[in-house]
């Protein structure tokens, strides 16, 4: 154990810690703009897919990283268009249709990676961009002010997250939508227009976090995400809907994945247990959730369809 | 959008004229005319749907009429949705207020308008603003209070900022009085009167006949539909408007014979319960109910009537306390056992509680004793014998069926209340619970509802009466017992009581003196 | 009919996913080479899990059949049908029994987790062999050949160098769970790792998962954290560990198949599976009459497994001596590799 107090292990362990929230953090800020304004989306990890894919193959053919961002984003954007007229226009009940929309993402990336690829050819991400100045802070430098730039964008989102639903009228008509759309409706904010808009943003954020997944790991294959959307859903109730509560989810996550894999490592965590290990992080975002969810309630109207004069 | 400025813009004159509103099978509005002009206070009265919400509904753009047309200071104009009349000058305060409790009372008044910072808020000047209405109309609030932290009364007054905040010169509220304490009233009708005093047009939408007479300079009556007349509130009396809501004459204030007072039937002693959200929803309940008394209970929506109701009924656990029946401790009895002792319950959701929606009106008058005699025998019903009680009833209680076999949820809730009365009166209980017996029903069922529930009362029953309605309670009441935060505040004989007490009761001051309302 | 119209289009929704997703790994890819007309070609088919060319479990598999078909004479001789992508057993169990019903000869079920479905379908056509790998077990059934690869061997010859080339005396291997082939072969990369250098420090973290690439890449992560210079690791979602020991620049060993064209510059060598060893015992067994019964295991003796160095990695002579040393003692059975 007292292995692991090295500096070098911390470091790295920390350092992983950012990196490993990274994809999480963008679907989960998504999401959250999403359920604020009282749409459910459980497609995200499809959606991520399909963001992965395209981020990954365009860096393939292209070598281009940021036409690649821009590709996820673009097909985030379809998906959430889509998604926004299922559960905003067509009303569909927006627990199945998200999942159709994951089943959806995970078919066609994967479709589309054997057709198209087949090979998991290695692709290279952002370069790490060490931060003049602070990435020269002994250690602390090292754990936050080395990475590349899409690890740096997804925490830089979080307090122009919470700034936008706090601090700007975009926000308070979502907010507003998600607690009493009919309240919201009444003053003349249309309901559908702000849960388009939320849920296209959610989505091509999800789509961010795809690419930010793929271009880090350097890599596509089937079913890259191994889930990251469903646990982004679950990071937003974790955060109470608040952006920074996100983030702090989104950390704690990644943060007991890192060290769970580093006492692997070591063998604090016995071969025999590391199966048992592995549901750790699961476990305690769940145990959080349950006490968040005691602690704090969700958008009033989340998951409800909204339709005048009712 | 501009600035919203005072009271410069006061000043509107609305005419609607030939509205008609279709719904499937209904004609909501058919051809109605309706005026309201600066500086005066039009109610817009008449019975659950009779067509005013639908109208009110047109005028601020969430539905669209069929035919007719609005006019605004005489210039045809259309309203296609809330902005528009928002746009025009005309604000609405909704029945059930369209807040968003999760927000501050600032962050509700500005939502959906723009912002002098663009793209940001700017929640100090909206505040400055609001301080500013709020010592013009008398409507003292926090800007920064978040509402779900405010009172019921607090929220009414949000509401009417937000209309007045956004340069509303035409208030329309909806029953804006249903849920208020009868200071609260006088409160609001004083606000109300400073805005016509201001130049402001408002429309009033009630169906207290006396809150009507008090505050109205015009009265239009709606029944089923069409516009029955517009008088001055001058020529109106309660007895003229309640006919032109019914269409015959209405008897408001049944007679009350006095009635010999029996032995206590019904004994609540020191009850406490969980409300649905699991806090204490009873905080130690003490009330006596005798054989051939009314006993009502008063008090502001939520403040522990459901959950009195409920214990009583057997369908909420008590967490200390006894509850009798006829001196049989009850307290931890199941419904029924309940029911064979003499209570019958007329609950306060009466499709939810009360009858089964998609049951015959027959299956629904029997549902407490088809399996006792002589309605079935060894196990086997009598359909015969269930047939001919049904009939009876139905006439009896004058249940307005096309058949007994129709399903419940076809009649209106004035039937369903009386089938529902019918099954729990049939039995001549020793003990009666109604809840909210008349809420949403219309005045001819309600008179009737009315003169039933004396009728038992001169028949021995000891009946609990729960109900929000204050005209309600003193027309039929022998005592009177206030409820607030689900204590008992006080208990007064209707003879002694005074609306201005019961209303300082209802906002939890008790009635001897003192002046603390219990802790929270 | 207000609920009816708002369940249509979630309900159409997922049938469409539904559908997607089945076209997207469940139909995949299906190519068949003819056979001339005139000749009675000999027809394989196999169903496998990933794509054909994965660099990994399913390549190796295609790759031996090509080898097969030009050995025996090209198409007209052999006929080779492959669906790939079939990561939902149910929809390999659909194509197994599709290729069975056409009266393939042999039809390889190239997937551990296809088992369940081939114990149900093989009985059903009598007259066709199929195989099942990697497994031990033909069920008892007449009609089952089983394969699989002594993984351990390779992966102890790797672990063998990989001790002499680290530096820091540390080595990391990254697994899924620790079951069947991938525990066969991270045991015996750890065995071989510790027969040259004892004092040597094996870092094995199993991730737990099979397919969770960011979870390999952290793991990587962590081992290279705790000292590791030399890194291996096998299953699937292994490529994240690649990355990472890419980025960082410590050496990899790959097992499945030759994993050079992930990480040209760090890759030392790889255990590459050639099943065409046991493929040739089974085509023959087959023409003879005899459809099944037996388990086969390609390992170093037979030639099934080979370890195959990166050509551009400037690997020190004696370490490749070291290595070949190692695997002749293997083969001639004066070093017994221990298989847990």
């Amino acid at each position: 154990m007292a292995e692991f107090f090295t500096t070098a292990i911390i470091v790295s362990t920390v350092a992983s810690t950012f990196r490993f929230a990274t994809s999480y953090l963008y679907a989960a800020i998504g999401e959250t703009f999403g359920q604020r304004s009282g749409v459910l989306n459980l497609g995200v990890d499809g959606i991520m897919l399909l963001g992965a894919f395209g981020a990954y193959y365009t860096v393939l053919k292209s070598g281009n990283l940021w036409l690649a961002l821009a590709v996820a984003a673009a097909i985030g954007m379809l998906m959430g268009l889509a998604m926004a007229y299922a559960s905003v226009t067509l009303q569909a009940e927006q627990g199945i249709s998200g999942i159709g929309f994951y089943l959806f993402g995970l078919g066609l990336s994967d479709l589309l990676f054997q057709k198209l690829v087949g090979t998991p050819l290695p692709i290279d991400g952002f370069p790490n961009l060490r931060i003049p100045l602070l990435a020269d802070i002994p250690i602390v430098g090292e754990m936050l002010f080395d990475h590349s730039i899409i690890v740096y964008g997804a925490f830089l989102l979080v307090p122009v997250a919470a700034f936008v639903l706090n601090r700007t009228t975009v926000g308070l008509n979502i907010r507003a939508v998600g607690e009493n759309p009919e309240a919201a409706d009444t003053l003349g904010v249309s309901v559908a227009k702000v849960r388009y808009f939320t849920v296209i943003l959610g989505s091509t954020l999800a789509g961010i976090g795809g690419a930010a997944l793929a271009t880090e790991l350097g890599i596509f294959q089937q079913n890259l995400t191994a889930g990251q959307g469903f646990i982004a859903v679950a990071l937003v109730y974790f955060g109470a809907w608040r952006p920074l509560g996100v983030m702090f989810g989104a950390l704690l996550y990644g943060f007991v994945a890192a060290v769970v894999l580093q006492l692997k490592t070591l063998g604090v965590i016995p071969l025999g247990a590391s199966d048992l290990a592995a549901m750790l992080p699961a476990l305690i975002t769940i145990l959080a959730l349950v006490v968040a969810v005691q602690r704090e309630r969700q958008p009033a109207a989340l998951t409800k369809p909204y339709e005048r004069g009712e | 959008m501009p600035r919203p400025e005072t009271a410069d813009r006061a000043g509107l004159d609305l005419e609607m004229r030939g509205i008609v509103k279709r719904f499937p099978g209904v004609v909501a509005n058919d051809h109605v005319d309706f005026d309201v002009h600066e500086g005066e206070i039009h109610t817009l009265l008449g019975e659950n749907g009779a067509g005013k919400s639908t109208l009110m509904k047109v005028l601020y753009g969430l539905y669209h009429p069929d035919e007719g047309e609005i006019l605004i200071n005489g210039h045809p104009t259309t309203i296609d949705s809330p902005r528009d009349a928002i746009n025009l000058g005309i604000g609405m305060i909704h029945q059930h207020f369209m807040l968003v409790p999760t927000l501050t009372v600032a962050e509700n008044v500005t939502l959906g308008l723009r912002s002098p910072r663009g793209p940001l808020l700017d929640l100090d000047s909206v505040s400055e603003r609001i301080e500013e209405l709020s010592a013009t109309y008398g409507l003292q609030v926090d800007p920064g209070a978040y509402v779900w932290q405010l009172s019921v009364g607090e929220q009414q007054r949000v509401e009417i900022l937000k209309a007045l905040y956004r340069n509303a010169t035409l208030l329309a509220l909806d029953e804006p009085t249903a849920v208020l304490t009868p200071q609260e009233v006088n409160e609001l009708f004083a606000t109300m009167r400073s805005m016509t005093a201001e130049g402001h047009a408002l429309i009033f939408i009630s169906h207290k006949l006396h809150e009507v007479l008090e505050i109205s300079d015009r009265i239009t009556v709606l029944r089923s539909g069409r516009n029955v007349g517009t008088i001055r509130a001058e020529e109106a009396s309660r007895e003229r408007l309640a006919r032109m809501m019914v269409g015959r004459e209405v008897i408001l204030e049944p007679e009350k014979p006095p009635v010999e007072v029996d032995g206590v039937r019904l004994m609540v002693k020191g009850v406490r319960a969980l409300s649905n959200r699991g806090t204490e929803g009873l905080r130690g309940v003490d009330l006596d109910v005798r054989g051939g008394e009314i006993l009502a209970v008063a008090g502001v929506s939520g403040n522990g009537q459901r959950e009195l109701a409920e214990i009583i009924a057997g369908l909420r656990p008590t967490t200390a306390g006894t509850v009798a029946i006829d001196g049989v401790d009850v307290t931890h009895a199941d419904p029924g056992r309940r029911r064979d002792l003499g209570l019958s319950y007329i609950p306060e959701e009466r499709m939810r509680d009360g009858a089964v929606r998609d049951f015959s009106v027959a299956e629904n008058l029997m549902l407490h004793q088809f399996d006792k005699p002589p309605y079935a025998r060894h196990g086997f019903l009598d359909f015969a014998e269930i047939r001919a009680h049904c009939d009876l009833l139905i006439r009896q209680f004058d249940v307005k069926t096309p058949n007994p076999e129709a399903p419940a949820k076809t009649l209106s809730g004035g039937n369903i209340q009386k089938m529902i009365l019918a099954r729990e009166l049939s039995t001549n209980p020793k003990v009666l619970v109604a809840a909210q017996p008349t809420r949403g029903v219309d005045i001819g069922a309600t008179e009737y509802i009315h003169r039933r529930l004396l009728d038992q009362r001169e028949a021995g029953t000891a009946t609990l009466l729960i109900s929000e309605d204050l005209d309600e309670i003193l027309a039929l009441a022998d005592r009177i017992a206030v409820i607030y935060e689900g204590e008992i505040m006080g208990v007064v004989d209707r003879a002694d009581a005074n609306i201005e007490q019961i209303g300082l009761m209802m906002a939890g001051i008790r009635e001897e003196a003192g002046s603390t309302p219990p802790a929270a | 009919m207000k609920q009816l119209r708002n369940w249509t289009p979630a309900v159409l929704l997922v049938v469409f996913a539904l559908v997607a997703a089945a076209c997207g790994g469940g139909s995949g890819d299906t190519t068949t080479t003819a056979g001339e007309p005139a000749a009675e070609p000999f027809r394989i088919a196999v169903v496998a899990p990933s794509a054909s060319n994965d660099l990994a479990f399913t390549q190796s598999m295609v790759d031996a059949l090509n080898m097969i078909q030009s050995e025996m004479g090209g198409a007209s001789a052999v006929e080779v049908a492959v669906t790939d992508g079939t990561f939902v057993v149910e929809d390999a169990a659909a194509a197994i029994k599709d290729y069975a019903s056409q009266g393939y000869d042999l039809v390889i079920a190239h997937g551990s987790q296809y088992g369940g479905s081939l114990q149900e379908i093989a009985p059903q056509f009598p007259d066709v062999s199929f195989a099942w790998g990697t497994a031990g077990d033909t069920f008892g059934l007449p009609n089952v050949f089983a394969y699989e690869a002594a993984s351990h061997e390779g992966g102890y010859v790797m672990g063998v160098m990989a001790a002499a080339l680290s530096q820091s005396h540390v080595v990391g291997i990254v697994g899924p769970i620790e079951v069947g082939d991938a525990k066969l072969y991270v045991d015996g990369f750890k065995a071989g790792v510790l027969a040259q250098d004892p004092t040597a420090d094996v870092k094995v973290n199993y991730t737990g998962s099979f397919s969770d690439v960011a979870l390999a890449a952290t793991a990587a992560e962590s081992e290279i954290a705790a000292g590791a210079d030399v890194l291996t690791g096998t299953a699937q979602m292994v490529v994240g560990a690649v990355g990472v020991a890419k980025e960082k620049g410590v050496l990899w060993f790959g097992t499945q198949a030759d994993q050079t064209q992930l990480a040209p510059d760090i890759v030392v060598a790889s255990q590459v599976y050639h099943w065409e060893v046991v493929l040739r015992q089974m085509i023959d067994l087959i023409k003879g009459g005899t459809l099944g019964g037996n388990a086969y295991v390609i390992d170093l003796a037979n030639g099934g497994e080979v370890i195959s160095y990166n050509p551009g990695f400037d690997l020190p002579a004696e370490v490749k001596q070291l290595g070949e040393d190692t695997i002749a003692g293997i083969k001639d059975g004066s070093i017994a590799v221990p298989r847990s």
